[in-house]
Formats: structure tokens, C-alpha cells, sequence
């Protein structure tokens, strides 16, 4: 049957409309410009054919080109925002700032009441850094239609880019309100204020009533300035429901990437309380092992279940971990036992050398040793059956299994870095003194390489080393500098007196001592000429003479 | 070193051989060289290290287009010591060498000249400005130059005469605060910047801030006409030049003095006070963040806002433009450009005399001009910090230790130490 022809033309139109999209799907510009073209005819398509021939006209750099139809267009639908966005947008691309303004002007003229020609005008003056021209369209917006406040994102957005840090916080405020899923385009816009601004914007974000958008936008935003505490701080407080349950899981998997585990184990528990889901508290409590916190694991990982090949897996190492970092090794030794029969021999295996270093850490070593030894013949080249070696002074033993460890951690490397140095194959004072910093009695462990260190000619520096840095994480400067001090008179020689007198020297400027830290570091970058530390000493040397900005300095300065 | 006797120095200077002469400008026994191209590790801390060197009275040569404009030092301990800890690198250089580079500077576009006296220097900057607010304070300090922060009241006590070198950045010497009252009226900065200038006004007996400004504008280049050296960069230029020609005549708009510009101020303005421009036609509009068609940029108007390019160094004769040569030493020739509240100069509102030293090619603006007025120098340089090139208020400033070996900043530090050099007589 044929069709009137109105309807044969509409038809084709409709018709030019998809092959355009198919055309631009294939990369085919100039025959999706042209499509476009034609389905403008089309009075069904005509909104999606204009946006689709500014794509494709963009695609082959003739966005000129746009100028003209959507010109026709806006002749004959003056009220269509479309059309009058895509000639602002030309006009914006083309960097003919006179014409964008006039094509502005005339959309206000066509419109009077609405925000649509501000809101438009000004993102585009804000996507080309033109903050200060798009604060005054927007302001222009608040005498012409009495309010700005269907303008809040891009009012917020301007003043953040003028450095008006506080106002940019109110309207992303009033922005959040309305749009929650605008909090990581606050954060962003908000992330450059200086230190000074920044206790304005968090009293903005945290005022009443609590409000799940600013507060999620508040916390993406203190993670940015490196503050994770705070970040929890400002999603702590949120009521439990479905949406604050959202944010601390969002909060949660940030912070498990940035390894901040104290903090994804409170996220992870606070969402816990609105709604219990197992898979979700066996990754409350892997943080909370992480954050070294083997209690709250406990407490936290499911006790049910645990007879299954799928718990030997995930449940069972958690707590068996636990259980032994937590000092209980006989526990975990009886979890073990009791559930071997759901594990397979490598599950075991691994399982009996956590128990093992749960007993070095109690101080045990002989039953150290005996789980090693049920744990199979594999143990003995584990890393716990190299550490075991180590705190039984066995030099030898320890080198030869600790050198082909895949950890990668810095302890590792430090201890290595230091055996490997003393010739003995055995030494029972340094392996206690390990075992001591194993066990976290830090005091203990200090005073024991200090006292071996001088028994141990060829790694006396290295132990004063280890023992000073230790003195340091305590917060006893005062020990760590009379070990800093030592090693710097009796062996200014050895690899470690360049490290000994960096990491003095960071603790007088610290402490406001900067000439006390000027003098080492000049000391060393002349001492040691070629010492991999001279650059960052150089660094610090300009720190400590305020040669360059520290801190996150900022002026007025600038255009 | 005020020019007038930079000049009487010069002409004692004019006896001998060139190469007999330079061989006693220095001690015997050994020099350091500081080379500055592309084996220079800290370009920036070289030009500290020169300058170190002249504070401790001793001498240098400064050898124009010598491998990126290198320096010759005297090979003394200390020197070597301050490059160590500053990682400036310096090369030893026996008498032998020494022959060959200067057979070579004899012989081609290249040149030697003698660095003999630290100069004085001052920077014109608020009281409570952090020494990161602008580009010559943030070099400076990088370098390990000392410098002197003086404001309106010491520039009104007369203290200029106790310097030998000033430097001017981003201040508005019309008084309008860079018409930045357009968005910042609010910001707590720019609220405490008017308070304080008002009270300064009104000590000095000054009806409003642009009264003031016109008078530290006037007293500014007294300096150089009594032989000073001024270097100024971003908006400090061209509103020093507009703050001059506008002697009589009120350019302010309203927000700044409460009344509003004389309309016929574009024919009332006696450009023979200015130092590099001419002709200018200002910007009536309060509205608009512009000063005049000075600037080619126009970086505040959204409607007149021309893209960065990059810049282009000229290459002067070294023998005969010594001047111009010590201004221009770089490791570079082409340099990426960078905004500013003023950040180029139109060519049309150049004065004749004006020499350009850098350009961008294909475009009326150019970017780097100096020139002599009275006894003294002027030189100015557009833009605001040539490591960010779209710095913005509120910016963190920059860490001019990733930046060792900006060729941007080595313009400004060329300008710390063209004062020190000893003028050579011209070859006629």
C-alpha cells in the first residue's frame, strides 16, 4: 500500500535520522554530517539531528558549519534551549567571545525568567577558566531573576575558581542539597583551597541539619588534603539509613585503596549496624587484622560455618591469623586441628606457619618450631621458618631462607641488609634483639642491638642504625639522637652516618631548630658527595632556609 | 652600583687588550667555570652562587653567549663549597683552557664582561606579602639572594636612594587594586590590601589611594632618573607607565577614589612621563578587568583574551649590545609563554627608543623590553610567574626546586645581576 506522501517524506526523514547514528557510530563524519542534515526535516528528530550534526561537524573541524542551520533553527523556534545552546557552544569553540555574548544576550531577550541562557553561558565561560566573566553572568542572573538559586553548581564552581573559598562552600552547600551526586565535582572544585580556608569550608559542610551529600562531599574532600581521620569524622555522625550506608562503603573502599585500615574497619562496622551481611564482616575484620587490631577481627570475623572447604579458605585463616597475633597460639593451633579436615594440605600449611610466628611472638620458640615442623616439609624454606632461623640466632639459616622470600616489605630488606653484613653464622644476642622488635617490646629491642652492636664489628653502624630509627618511631628523640650522634663520631665512615645525620637533621627543623638542621645538612651534602640522600638533604637544606614555599603556602598573587 | 658610576668605571676600564685585561680581572691560579647550558644541573642557584661570590668582594666575569651566558668565578674553596651544597654545577678550568675560551669569545658573537659589586636591591611588595606572592621574590629566594621588602611608606621616606636595584610586580600603581573590586570584593585579602592602602593614603596626607599611588609611581622613576635599575613584570608595568602619564588627570573609576573617570582622560595623557609606552588608549569601563590596550593578552576579558604562544629571545651582538646581550642569556631561545595581569606589550604603544628584547612571532605584542631614561634603566617583563602559565589567585605558589632550570626565570635573575657588570666601552 503506498503512503501519503507527507508520511513517505516523514518516513525517509526518520530514516536519515538512524543512518546518521549508524554513520557516526562507524566513524564516518561527512556522511553523518550530511544525514543529520537532512533528518533536520524531520520534525520528530530535529532536536537529536542538530545535536548529532555538531558532533559530526566537530569530528571533521568544521564546528562553523553548525552556525548556519542552527541559526535557521532558532529563527523558527526561538524558545528551543537546545538550539540556542549549541550556537553558544559554536560560538565558545570558534573563540568568538563577541558572538557567543551576543548569542547570550539574545537568548535572555527571547527568555526572559529563565536560568537556562545563564546557566549555559556560564559553564562554558567556567570550562575555559573564564571564572571571573562567569561570576558576573551569574550575578547578572541574580538581578534578572531575583535568585541564583537554580544556579548553585555553577555559582559554587566560579567562586572556587576566584579563590573565594567559603562562598564556593555555601553554594556547593545549596548545590548538594538538591543534587547528592554532585559531592565528587565539590570535592574537586574545593580540593585547591589553602590551609587557611580550609576550617571555613569544614564548618560550612558540617553545619546542621546534617546532610548526606555535603558530608560524603566533605570526607571525598579531606581525603584529597590527606586528612582520612577527618574524613571519617565527617561521615561518622551520619543517622543510619540506606544512604549514609552507601557512603561509608564508598568511604570503606577508598580507604582500603589508600591502605588506611583502622579507618575501613570503623566504616565497614558502622555500616554492620544498619544491616548484617557476612561477606561484609569478613572484610570489617581483614581490616581490622590489618590495622592491627586482632580483637576487634575476632569479634568482628563469622564464628558460624566454619566447617565448610569454603570457610578453610576465607573465615579460617582470618581467625587462625588473629588468634595468633593476639597472642593465643594454643587456640589457634586448636582451630586448626579441629578443622583440618576441611583443609587442604597447602591450607594447612599455611595455616600452621601463622601459628608458628603466633608462638615467636609469645616468646615461644621451641613450639615455634613444632608447628613448623607439623606444618611439612615446604616450612622449611617459609618466611616463618627463615624468621624462626633469625630469632634463633641462626644467621646461616635465616640468610639462606630469607633471601628468597617474595616479601617485598622494607623490614624485610633492612634485616636482610644487615645479617648479610655480620660474617658470623650465628648470633644469639642480635636474634633475641629480633625477636624483641617481633614481639613489639620496641625498648627492648633498642637497648638489645645497642648492646650487640659493638660485638658485631661489621654491622656495629647498621645495628646503631636500625636501633636509632626504632629510638625515633617511640618519640624518644632524645635517645635517637645520642644514637644519631654516635654513629656520626665513631663511624662518620659507614653507609649509615649519611641516613644518621638526614634523618637528625629533619628532627631540628621539626623542632624549629633550623640552623641546628642547616648545619647537618650542609655537613652532609659536602661529606658525602655521593650519597643517594644529597639530593633530599639538598631539599631539606631549602626547606630549613626558606629558600622555597613549604606547607601549602599561598598569596594573593596572580592574575 | 648607582649607573653613574658604573659608567665612570667603565671609562677607566677602557685601557688595554681586551685579553690582558680580563686576565687581571681575576687571581691567578685557577677559575671556576659555571657553565649554563645544558650541563647546568641548578641554572637558578648559579646566578646565586655569582652573586654570593660579589658579596664576598670578590670579582667575576659574566661570558655573554659562552655556553648559555656562563660564569667565571674564582676557584676559592668557599666558592666551591657554596656549589656543592647549592648543587650548582662548576668545572675547574686551568690557564690553558681559560686562553682557548677567551680565544673563542674573541673571536665570535660572544663576550666577557666583569661582575665587580653586588648590587642593592629592593623589592617594592606589601608588608605581610609571603616572599611566594611574586616571581622575582620566589627566585630570589631560591637563589639565596638577599633582597629588601620596602612599600609605600618607605618609598615615601625617600629610602629608594639606598638601593641600587628595584623590582615591581603585580601592583596596580593606578590605585584601582587591578580592578579586581570586580570579583574579589568580599575576600577577606583583598578587603585588608584596600584598609591598609587607605590608611597609608590618608597618613601621607593623600585624598585616596590613587593620589598615593601616582606619587610612589613619581618617586619611582626619580629613582631611575637618578641613575636606579628597575625591573618590573606583570601588571606593575603597565599601571606604573599609566600612573605616570596620568599626572593630571583622574583615570580612577569610582570604586577606587569615589569619583569617576574624566572622560576625556585618553587626550590628557602626557605620555613624556611614562618609561616604555605611548599612546595607550585606557579602559573606560569599570566592568571590564582591563587597564588599557597596553597589554596584548588581555587575560581578565573574556571577550579580548588571546591564547598563549611562546616567546622568541633576540640574539645581540655581544660586543656591541652588551646591555642587551647580559638581559637576554639563556639556554634557551624559545620559551612557552605565560598570563599575567599585563602579560605582553602591544608594539603600537612602544616608544621609539624602546629596545625589544623578546618577541612572539607573527603577533602585535612583544614580551621583554628595556630601555634608558634619565641616568637609569627600566626593563619590563609581562606575565606573572613563567612556570604557571594560567597562575590564578588562590594557586598554590611554585616550587622552584622542580624548576632548577627554568629558561623563564633566568630572564628575571639576568636582571638581578646586570647591575653588577662593568661597562666596557662601545668599539667604534
Amino acid at each position: 500500500m503506498l503512503l501519503p506522501a507527507a508520511a513517505r517524506a516523514q518516513q525517509s526523514d526518520t530514516s536519515a535520522f538512524y543512518r546518521a547514528l549508524d554513520a557516526e557510530g562507524a566513524g564516518k563524519y561527512r556522511e553523518a554530517a550530511a544525514l543529520y542534515r537532512q533528518a533536520l526535516a524531520s520534525p520528530g528528530d530535529r532536536v537529536n539531528a542538530m545535536l548529532g550534526l555538531e558532533r559530526a561537524y566537530a569530528e571533521i573541524g568544521s564546528t562553523d558549519s553548525v552556525l548556519a542551520p542552527v541559526d535557521s533553527l532558532i529563527g523558527l523556534y526561538p524558545r528551543e534551549p537546545v538550539y540556542r545552546t549549541i550556537q553558544l557552544r559554536a560560538y565558545t569553540m570558534l573563540a568568538r567571545p563577541d558572538d557567543a555574548r551576543r548569542s547570550f544576550d539574545a537568548w535572555v531577550k527571547a527568555l526572559p525568567g529563565t536560568p537556562d541562557p545563564y546557566r549555559e553561558y556560564s559553564r562554558l565561560l567556567l570550562e575555559r577558566g573564564q571564572a571571573a566573566a562567569a561570576d558576573s553572568i551569574i550575578q547578572m542572573a541574580g538581578t534578572a531573576l531575583g535568585t541564583t538559586s537554580s544556579l548553585q553548581m555553577e555559582l559554587a564552581q566560579s567562586r572556587a575558581a576566584l579563590g573565594q573559598w567559603e562562598p564556593s562552600a555555601t553554594a556547593w552547600r545549596g548545590a548538594l542539597a538538591a543534587a547528592p551526586d554532585l559531592d565528587q565535582a565539590a570535592a574537586f572544585s574545593l580540593t585547591p583551597a589553602p590551609e587557611t580556608a580550609r576550617d571555613g569550608i569544614r564548618a560550612i559542610f558540617l553545619s546542621l541539619p546534617v546532610d548526606v551529600g555535603a558530608r560524603r562531599a566533605l570526607a571525598e574532600l579531606e581525603m584529597n588534603w590527606g586528612a582520612p581521620n577527618e574524613a571519617w569524622s565527617a561521615l561518622r555522625e551520619l543517622p543510619p539509613d540506606s544512604g549514609s550506608v552507601s557512603a561509608w562503603l564508598d568511604f570503606a573502599q577508598r580507604a582500603e585503596a589508600d591502605e588506611e585500615w583502622p579507618l575501613v574497619r570503623d566504616a565497614l562496622v558502622a555500616a554492620l549496624r544498619w544491616h548484617y551481611d557476612p561477606a561484609l564482616a569478613l572484610r570489617a575484620a581483614t581490616a581490622a587484622l590489618n590495622a592491627g587490631d586482632p580483637k576487634s577481627a575476632l569479634a568482628l570475623a563469622p564464628s558460624a560455618g566454619l566447617d565448610s572447604a569454603r570457610a578453610a579458605a576465607t573465615v579460617l585463616p582470618l581467625r587462625v591469623r588473629a588468634l595468633s597475633t593476639y597472642g593465643k597460639p594454643a587456640e589457634a593451633q586448636a582451630l586448626v586441628n579441629a578443622f583440618a579436615h576441611v583443609m587442604s594440605p597447602l591450607q594447612r600449611s599455611a595455616l600452621e606457619r601463622s601459628v608458628a610466628l603466633g608462638w615467636v611472638r609469645a616468646g615461644d620458640l621451641p613450639r615455634a618450631r613444632a608447628a613448623l615442623d607439623s606444618a611439612g616439609a615446604d616450612a622449611d624454606s617459609s618466611d616463618a621458618a627463615g624468621w624462626l632461623a633469625l630469632y634463633e640466632g641462626n644467621l646461616a639459616g635465616a640468610r639462606a631462607i630469607l633471601r628468597n622470600s617474595t616479601d617485598a616489605s622494607p623490614a624485610l630488606a633492612e634485616t636482610l641488609g644487615l645479617i648479610t653484613r655480620m660474617k658470623e653464622d650465628s648470633a644469639a644476642d642480635v636474634g633475641a634483639a629480633f625477636l624483641a622488635l617481633a614481639r613489639l617490646d620496641s625498648a627492648r629491642a633498642a637497648d638489645a642491638f645497642v648492646a650487640a652492636a659493638p660485638r658485631h664489628p661489621d654491622a656495629t653502624s647498621a645495628m646503631l642504625g636500625l636501633a636509632s630509627q626504632i629510638q625515633a618511631a617511640r618519640g624518644d628523640t632524645a635517645g635517637a639522637v645520642a644514637l644519631w650522634s654516635r654513629i656520626l663520631a665513631q663511624y662518620a665512615d659507614s653507609p649509615e652516618a649519611p641516613g644518621a645525620e638526614l634523618s637528625w637533621a629533619r628532627t631540628l627543623r621539626r623542632a624549629g631548630d633550623a640552623a641546628g638542621a642547616v648545619k647537618h645538612l650542609e655537613h652532609l651534602i659536602l661529606t658525602y658527595t655521593e650519597s643517594a640522600l644529597v639530593p633530599q638533604a639538598r631539599r631539606e637544606l631549602e626547606l630549613a632556609r626558606r629558600a622555597i614555599p613549604g606547607g601549602g603556602a599561598t598569596g594573593p598573587g596572580g592574575r | 652600583m648607582r649607573r653613574r658610576e658604573w659608567m665612570r668605571q667603565a671609562a677607566l676600564m677602557a685601557v688595554g687588550s681586551r685579553v690582558v685585561r680580563l686576565g687581571a680581572w681575576l687571581p691567578e691560579g685557577g677559575q671556576l667555570l659555571v657553565p649554563m647550558d645544558d650541563a647546568q644541573s641548578d641554572h637558578l642557584k648559579a646566578y646565586g652562587l655569582t652573586f654570593g661570590t660579589l658579596k664576598m668582594g670578590l670579582k667575576a666575569e659574566w661570558l655573554l653567549n659562552y655556553r648559555g651566558g656562563s660564569f667565571l668565578l674564582p676557584d676559592v674553596p668557599e666558592l666551591r663549597k657554596e656549589a656543592a651544597l647549592a648543587g650548582v654545577a662548576v668545572q675547574g678550568i686551568s690557564d690553558a683552557e681559560l686562553a682557548s675560551v677567551r680565544s673563542l669569545i674573541l673571536n665570535s658573537n660572544m663576550d666577557s664582561v666583569p661582575l665587580e659589586k653586588a648590587p642593592r636591591i629592593a623589592v617594592y611588595t606589601p608588608p605581610d606579602a609571603a616572599p611566594w606572592d611574586d616571581a622575582v621574590t620566589l627566585a630570589l629566594n631560591y637563589a639565596g639572594i638577599a633582597y629588601t621588602a620596602v612599600y609605600d611608606d618607605e618609598v615615601e621616606r625617600g629610602d629608594l636612594g639606598k638601593y641600587d636595584w628595584l623590582h615591581l610586580h603585580h601592583e596596580d600603581f593606578t590605585g584601582q587594586f587591578n580592578k579586581f573590586y570586580l570579583g574579589y570584593r568580599d575576600a577577606p585579602w583583598f578587603i585588608q590590601m584596600v584598609q591598609t592602602a587607605l590608611q597609608t593614603a590618608k597618613k601621607y596626607n593623600f585624598p585616596n589611594v590613587p593620589a598615593l599611588k601616582k606619587d610612589v609611581a613619581d618617586r619611582i622613576r626619580q629613582f631611575v632618573t637618578n641613575g636606579g635599575f628597575l625591573f618590573a613584570m606583570c601588571g606593575a608595568t603597565e599601571t606604573l607607565d599609566l600612573a605616570l602619564a596620568a599626572h593630571d588627570v583622574d583615570i580612577a573609576q569610582p570604586f577606587s577614589d569615589g569619583t569617576p573617570m574624566d572622560p576625556d582622560a585618553d587626550r590628557k595623557m602626557d605620555w613624556s612621563r611614562a618609561l616604555a609606552f605611548r599612546d595607550a588608549h585606557l579602559e573606560t569601563s569599570p566592568y571590564v578587568s582591563s587597564m588599557s590596550d597596553i597589554d596584548g593578552h588581555q587575560v581578565n576579558d573574556p571577550a579580548r583574551r588571546q591564547p598563549l604562544g611562546t616567546f622568541t629571545l633576540f640574539n645581540f651582538s655581544a660586543k656591541f649590545d652588551p646591555v642587551a646581550s647580559m638581559l637576554v642569556q639563556d639556554h634557551r631561545s624559545v620559551i612557552n609563554d605565560f598570563y599575567g595581569v599585563t602579560t605582553s606589550f602591544t608594539k603600537a604603544t612602544l616608544k621609539p627608543a624602546d629596545v625589544v628584547l623578546a618577541f612572539e612571532e607573527g603577533t602585535p605584542w612583544v614580551k621583554y623590553i628595556h630601555g634608558d631614561y634619565g641616568k637609569g634603566t627600566w626593563t619590563y617583563y609581562g606575565g606573572h610567574d613563567p612556570e604557571d602559565p594560567e597562575h590564578a589567585i588562590g594557586n598554590p605558589p611554585t616550587d622552584l626546586s622542580l624548576h632548577k632550570n627554568s629558561p623563564g626565570y633566568r630572564l628575571i635573575l639576568n636582571n638581578v645581576l646586570f647591575p653588577a657588570a662593568k661597562r666596557k666601552p662601545l668599539k667604534t
